[in-house]
């Protein structure tokens, strides 16, 4: 098994990836039956570990520091909750145990006690809210879900929920999960399983939202839509403040152009499936409007800073989204194109939840302080680009299935845009 | 060059007087003397302290919010160019985002004197709107403002980028032209409009169609009345666009049957009188001016192609609007004149006018007698007091 941290190693609780995308595929069909007994079980242990997390919290409060075997059952409860979860969502194969105290393939590792802060550890409920909106669009602790008796939707809500669905089909034709697909649910399990721990005192340090942390970071194939980040994370109060009015021209026009593109993407499906390839009008006209989009999207959202042109030229952007020249597809894929685009446009919209809890949070977080915080931008962007590739797909700008990999920054250049089969 | 730019110019005076004079026409006669109206003995001299006491603190708010918003124009268009570092969008989107900022920022700092305005009309039982929907549903209204602004600029500066320095002739026709679209639209965008569920006031408002030589405007009831008790109507629209609309706070019970007739005759006077369009030409007269004047002001920024100037030309906008308010004012003046004669004329109840102006001031609390001053530049519509003396006037016309 190659192993992977997909968070980094300063973070207190860092989850560790050891699973080889192999799934069993009788377990697979039956993960959900199978997995009844511990529903149950977290449900119990969550019940127990929330009182103690009070008895927890006194003590922080007068201590500053958790006492050891509190703190190992609060932590066997995380881990416990990122097994079921991570097995829930299929971004693991093997049945995991009950009491979160053996090694498993997606993993967390906490660190010992530390002293905590008073302040942070009385009002760390109320802290904790926007990392609970945040984990819950990602959907992925159990653990949380466990708190309020809904362990299973906890566990896998929002985008984890997309994934489970999207990976059980996927794992049961082919026998394996998609990379891109299980490092998107291993991080949401990640920042689930750091939210839980902050929830739940074992450590007073905030979740990190960054995406691809990790040493080594998940690998990033390269794609034909890319996107690259050349912004600064100061954002002037004034133009937050009047985000939503000041995207509405945009709206307009983008309203205005869509119906062109939407004329244009018929053409281009026609003359596809007759010369095996967009032609390159065509291609630039579709991608200019996946680009305005994207921008718009970005400054919409508070994941840019700047105010986003209306024609979609590229490079005009801090945040960039670059589409690869037009290249031949194959015919068959051209002729079922919107129907393989939907698996794709569900992770797109469970992505589009994300950027939209993102860019409520950096609205209140850049009006308080003038800055967004770095993490969550990041994860802006991934859901961003994930959204544009899923567009670009549709779209017959690239045979390329979109890919949503957290992690930015490819370490090469955007590939040539080649016939390839689905790698979601 | 410069024989030329005289024959342009005196071309467009020759023009701008003729067409003034075309639009300056109105069937009220010429020699009316108004007589004099006792406001105390019309109107009642408790209603009329109420109503002084109630517009007077709205006027200093105006003046005080006016101070303000020109204030802030002065100070955006000297740091606003600042904010140009905002925009990825080139030289047009910059433009548009310096052009939405400085709206935003004016509708900030005019927030605190809506919702004191607010206050006092509630306080008054003028209106009913809650606090939050002034606030919330205005700054969702800033969207299309926004929208607004972007069209303007990008007509402005696009043409000053392709025309240069003469962008100000083409650019006041396009102006126009959009202005009358926006009209002819209007009504179709227009939401919230029923048909009127009473078939007395139908045929009473078919009937008045006939008399003022029109037919087939369809006659609409905006419901208001959850957010204030003001009564008010209004006509809009062109050719196959035209409406009269009527508040449903006039057809509560307050007002008499004959006093609903002299609204909804004066509404299809404007109709009848080609006010709309004749709006429109006064627009554009209005617009051309302004628009050599924003081209002059902004020429040692680069003229209007470059971002930069916009906050400039914000600032001169708005100087320019209020500095022809007075001129506008009495355009607007003549026109709800002439169409409150042509009520008289169809309604031939100078009586029921009388009703109506009177019942206005105890609604809207209206001052019938203002401050010159705020006639001058506040009053599109005759003083109550002064249409209380056209009704006088026409009986007498009548009688005599």
């Amino acid at each position: 098994m190659r192993r992977v941290s997909v968070e980094g190693p300063s973070h207190p609780v860092r989850l560790v990836v050891a699973d080889d995308l192999r799934r069993t595929r009788v377990t697979v069909f039956f993960r959900l039956i199978l997995a009844l007994p511990h529903l149950v079980w977290v449900t119990l242990f969550g019940l127990a570990a929330f009182t103690l997390a009070f008895v927890m919290w006194l003590a922080v409060l007068f201590e500053r520091r958790a006492p050891a075997s509190l703190h190992g059952f609060l932590a066997s409860f995380t881990r416990y909750a990122v097994h079921l979860t991570a097995y829930l969502s299929l971004a693991a194969d093997p049945y995991p145990g009950f009491t979160g105290g053996r090694p498993y393939p997606v993993d967390v590792e906490i660190d010992a006690p530390a002293i905590q802060g008073r302040w942070g550890a009385g009002f760390r409920l109320a802290l904790a809210v926007p990392a609970f909106l945040v984990a819950s669009t990602l959907g992925g602790s159990v653990a949380l879900g466990s708190a309020w008796g809904g362990a299973l939707t906890g566990g896998v809500g929002g985008l984890t929920a997309t994934v489970a669905f999207l990976g059980w089909f996927a794992s049961l034709v082919r026998g394996r999960m998609p990379r891109g697909m299980r490092d998107a649910a291993a991080f949401a399990i990640g920042y689930g399983a750091q939210t839980t721990a902050y929830a739940l005192l074992l450590t007073d340090r905030y979740p990190d939202a960054t995406p691809g942390t990790a040493r080594p970071a998940p690998e990033l194939p390269t794609h034909p839509v890319a996107i690259a980040v050349d912004d600064d994370l100061r954002r002037p109060r004034l133009l937050v403040l009047f985000r939503f009015p000041l995207v509405v021209p945009h709206l307009v026009w983008l309203t205005l152009w869509s119906v062109l593109v939407v004329i244009a993407a018929l053409a281009a499906w026609i003359l596809a499936l007759v010369l095996g390839r967009v032609p390159q009008a065509l291609h630039r006209f579709m991608a200019a409007f996946v680009r305005a989009v994207t921008n718009l999207t970005a400054f919409f959202f508070l994941v840019g800073r700047q105010f986003p042109g209306f024609v979609g030229a590229e490079g005009s952007y801090p945040v960039a989204l670059t589409i690869s020249a037009p290249a031949p597809q194959r015919r068959l894929g051209v002729l079922v194109r919107l129907l393989l685009a939907v698996p794709a446009f569900l992770l797109a919209s469970a992505f589009f939840g994300v950027s939209l809890v993102v860019g409520v949070l950096l609205w209140f977080a850049a009006l308080v302080t003038g800055r967004v915080p770095r993490g969550l931008r990041d994860l802006g962007v991934v859901s961003l680009r994930y959204q544009a590739q899923a567009s670009a797909y549709a779209l017959l700008l690239t045979s390329r299935y979109p890919d949503s990999t957290p992690a930015l920054r490819a370490p090469h250049p955007p590939a040539p845009d080649l016939p390839n089969p689905v790698a979601a | 060059m410069k024989p030329l730019r005289l024959a342009v110019g005196l071309a467009l005076v020759a023009g701008w007087i003729g067409l003034a004079w075309l639009l300056w026409g109105s069937v009220v006669p010429d020699r009316l003397t108004l007589p004099h109206v006792d406001v105390d003995g019309v109107f009642g001299s408790e209603l009329v302290a109420r109503a002084e006491r109630f517009e007077r603190f709205l006027l200093i708010l105006w003046v005080l919010g006016l101070v303000v918003s020109l204030a802030t124009l002065a100070l955006y268009a000297r740091y606003g160019v600042r904010f140009a570092e905002e925009s990825a969008a080139g030289p047009l989107g910059t433009g548009m985002l310096l052009g939405m900022l400085g709206l935003a920022i004016v509708w900030l700092t005019q927030l605190p004197f809506t919702v004191v305005a607010l206050w006092w009309s509630r306080r008054h039982g003028v209106s009913r709107m809650g606090y939050f929907d002034a606030v919330f549903g205005d700054w969702l209204a800033l969207g299309a403002t926004f929208v607004s602004i972007c069209v303007a600029l990008l007509v402005v500066m696009g043409l000053a980028r392709r025309v240069g320095s003469w962008w100000w002739i083409p650019g006041a026709a396009v102006f126009t032209a959009i202005a009358a679209l926006g009209v002819l639209v209007s009504p179709y965008l227009y939401t919230g409009l029923e048909r009127p569920d009473d078939p007395g006031l139908v045929a009473r408002y078919e009937r008045l169609e006939r008399v003022e030589g029109l037919h087939g405007i369809p006659l609409r009831v905006e419901h208001v009345s959850e957010d204030t008790s003001q009564a008010n109507a209004f006509a809009f629209g062109l050719g196959p666009s035209r409406r009269v609309v009527l508040w449903d706070t006039l057809l509560d019970g307050r007002f008499s049957n004959p006093e609903v007739d002299v609204v909804l005759a004066h509404e299809l006077g404007h109709h009848s009188s080609d006010h709309i369009a004749k709006a429109i030409g006064w627009f554009g007269l209005f617009a051309l001016p302004g628009a050599l004047l924003l081209m002059l002001a902004t020429r040692r920024l680069g003229g209007m192609g470059n971002p930069r100037a916009v906050p400039l030309a914000l600032l001169v906008a708005a100087a320019w609007a209020l500095v022809t308010t007075p001129a506008q004012n009495v355009v607007s003046r003549r026109a709800e004149a002439e169409a409150d004669w042509k009520a008289l004329q169809a309604t031939r109840d100078p009586e029921g006018a009388r009703g109506l102006f009177r019942e206005f001031a105890v609604t809207s609390l209206g001052d019938p007698s203002p401050p010159t001053w705020a006639y001058v530049l506040l009053d599109t519509h005759p003083t109550l007091a002064q249409r209380v003396a056209m009704a006088d006037a026409w009986a007498a016309r009548r009688a005599g």
